[in-house]
């Protein structure tokens, strides 16, 4: 494909984009295009109008598998003023109970709740799964059938996500065997510290037995 | 004895902090009162002054006037394995596990508090990301408002004068309505039926088998219903999907 060529297909695929009412796939891209245009030309004009709506009021973003027209995050304010009424803010307990999920999926409501070190109202998990950002995936099968939860694909529409591995941090996420570890390595370098502390409440106990 | 030993341990535990209040209302349980405090006084999540942070974490408890039932519960458990994990350090001898290591009690509660911080700040980070309706707008978003005014498109009588004329023209002008007459009466087929069971109970198949065509069979059968809702006849069936008779209402009495 020449540049002309690749040009053109830019102009589409910005129109295809526009009229888009969700991300747009690759495959739904092939599927209006059909077999005359390559993956490879496809991301190539991509690519180019990223480039050329990188410093603009609206960006392509790549999410949940596809691309889409944004506005740039920095007009968030300004924006907000279309409208009265303001989109509604998460409480802090709804934003662990979904990191958690997101992070552990799939995961059931008890382990949540031993994470937390709190009771998950059904209320507020309903709550996620109306947003579609929570599904239930199946059922664990231990005793009681828990439900497994994990995170639909408006999770990532919503949060801008392309894929559960662009989740911040993921890849810095310490399971619990290393934290054990952590810990159990952290306490035993403190009890031999201790060992040389006459505060030690075990040596004190056994001044006092001697005495 | 052993009041001289807990005295001194906690009178060295606690050396005196001015806590700045808090509110347990902006804690997200009890993991998150217990990692503020540690966190806030730098102290070692891995060497955790016991007396200290369950004198502290119970002085938050008590600032509380009113709790709700299921959130206080949380709280209380947290507290009761802050007393234990405390009393469980104080025993002479040292916890051991199956190699031979001893067991720090508060091991457990360090890693759950770990994990937890863990999660809070992803939560955090999930939530700076620029979200879809509140940082990020695609086109054509609306606002979930109830009172989004969607104005009816104008009308006026000219506009509705106008459009019946063009009807009336597709249709060629003629409008008409066909009536079709009754062929069977209902009515009529009732006094057939009484008439046919004047001697006696008959099946239905037999009743329903010289019926000519469909028009015919559909009226008997309503004739049929209608004659039984008055309650004029009787429908018996001896079992189920077995033969249906009908009786005369005075052979029944």
């Amino acid at each position: 494909m020449n540049a002309e060529q690749l040009q053109r297909l830019g102009t589409q695929l910005e129109a295809l984009l526009l009229a888009s009412d969700e991300p747009l796939t690759m495959a739904r891209m092939r599927g209006v295009f059909g077999e005359g245009v390559h993956s490879s030309d496809l991301r190539e004009a991509i690519a180019a109008l990223e480039a050329f709506y990188q410093d603009r009021g609206i960006q392509i973003i790549q999410v949940a598998g596809g691309w889409q027209f944004r506005t740039a995050p920095e007009h968030a304010d300004m924006i907000q003023h279309l409208w009265e009424i303001r989109p509604q803010k998460l409480s802090r307990s709804a934003m662990e109970t979904l990191a958690i999920i997101a992070y552990r999926q799939p995961t059931t409501r008890a382990e949540i709740e031993a994470l937390r070190g709190v009771k998950i109202s059904s209320q507020m998990v309903a709550t996620l799964q109306e947003r579609g950002w929570v599904k239930v995936l199946g059922r664990k099968e231990v005793p009681g059938r828990p439900y497994l939860l994990g995170t639909g694909k408006q999770f990532l529409v919503d949060f801008g996500l392309d894929s559960l591995k662009d989740l911040p941090d993921s890849a810095q996420l310490i399971d619990e065997d290393e934290i054990q570890q952590m810990v159990m390595g952290s306490i035993q370098e403190h009890d031999y510290e201790e060992e040389a502390d006459t505060e030690n409440p075990h040596q004190n106990e056994r001044r006092e037995a001697r005495g | 004895m052993n009041q001289a030993v807990q005295a001194e341990l906690i009178t060295h535990e606690t050396t005196p902090h001015a806590l700045p209040p808090v509110q347990l209302d902006q804690f997200e349980g009890p993991l998150d009162v217990l990692l503020h405090l540690i966190r806030s006084q730098a102290m070692d999540i891995f060497d955790i002054p016991m007396a200290m942070i369950t004198a502290q974490y119970l002085e938050i408890l008590e600032a509380q006037q009113e709790m709700d039932l299921e959130v206080a519960g949380d709280y209380l458990v947290m507290a009761s394995t802050l007393m234990q994990l405390k009393s469980r350090m104080l025993l002479p001898r040292p916890e051991i596990d199956e190699e031979g290591n001893e067991i720090d009690p508060r091991a457990e509660l360090a890693a759950q508090l770990l994990a937890y911080e863990q999660y809070r700040m992803l939560a955090e980070e999930l939530n700076e990301l620029p979200r879809l309706g509140r940082d990020v707008f695609v086109r054509c978003i609306f606002p979930e408002a109830k009172d989004v005014q969607r104005p009816l498109p104008e009308a006026d009588l000219d506009a509705l004068l106008m459009a019946f004329r063009a009807v009336l023209k597709r249709v060629g002008g003629e409008v008409r309505h066909r009536i079709f007459t009754e062929t069977m009466s209902v009515r009529e087929r009732m006094a057939t039926v009484l008439e046919r069971l004047r001697k006696g109970g008959i099946g239905l198949d037999e009743l329903l088998a010289d019926e000519p065509g469909r028009e015919a069979l559909v009226t008997t059968v309503l004739a049929i219903l209608e004659l039984w809702r008055q309650q004029m006849i009787s429908v018996v069936q001896s079992e189920a999907l077995g033969a249906i008779t009908l009786l005369p209402k005075e052979a029944v009495e």
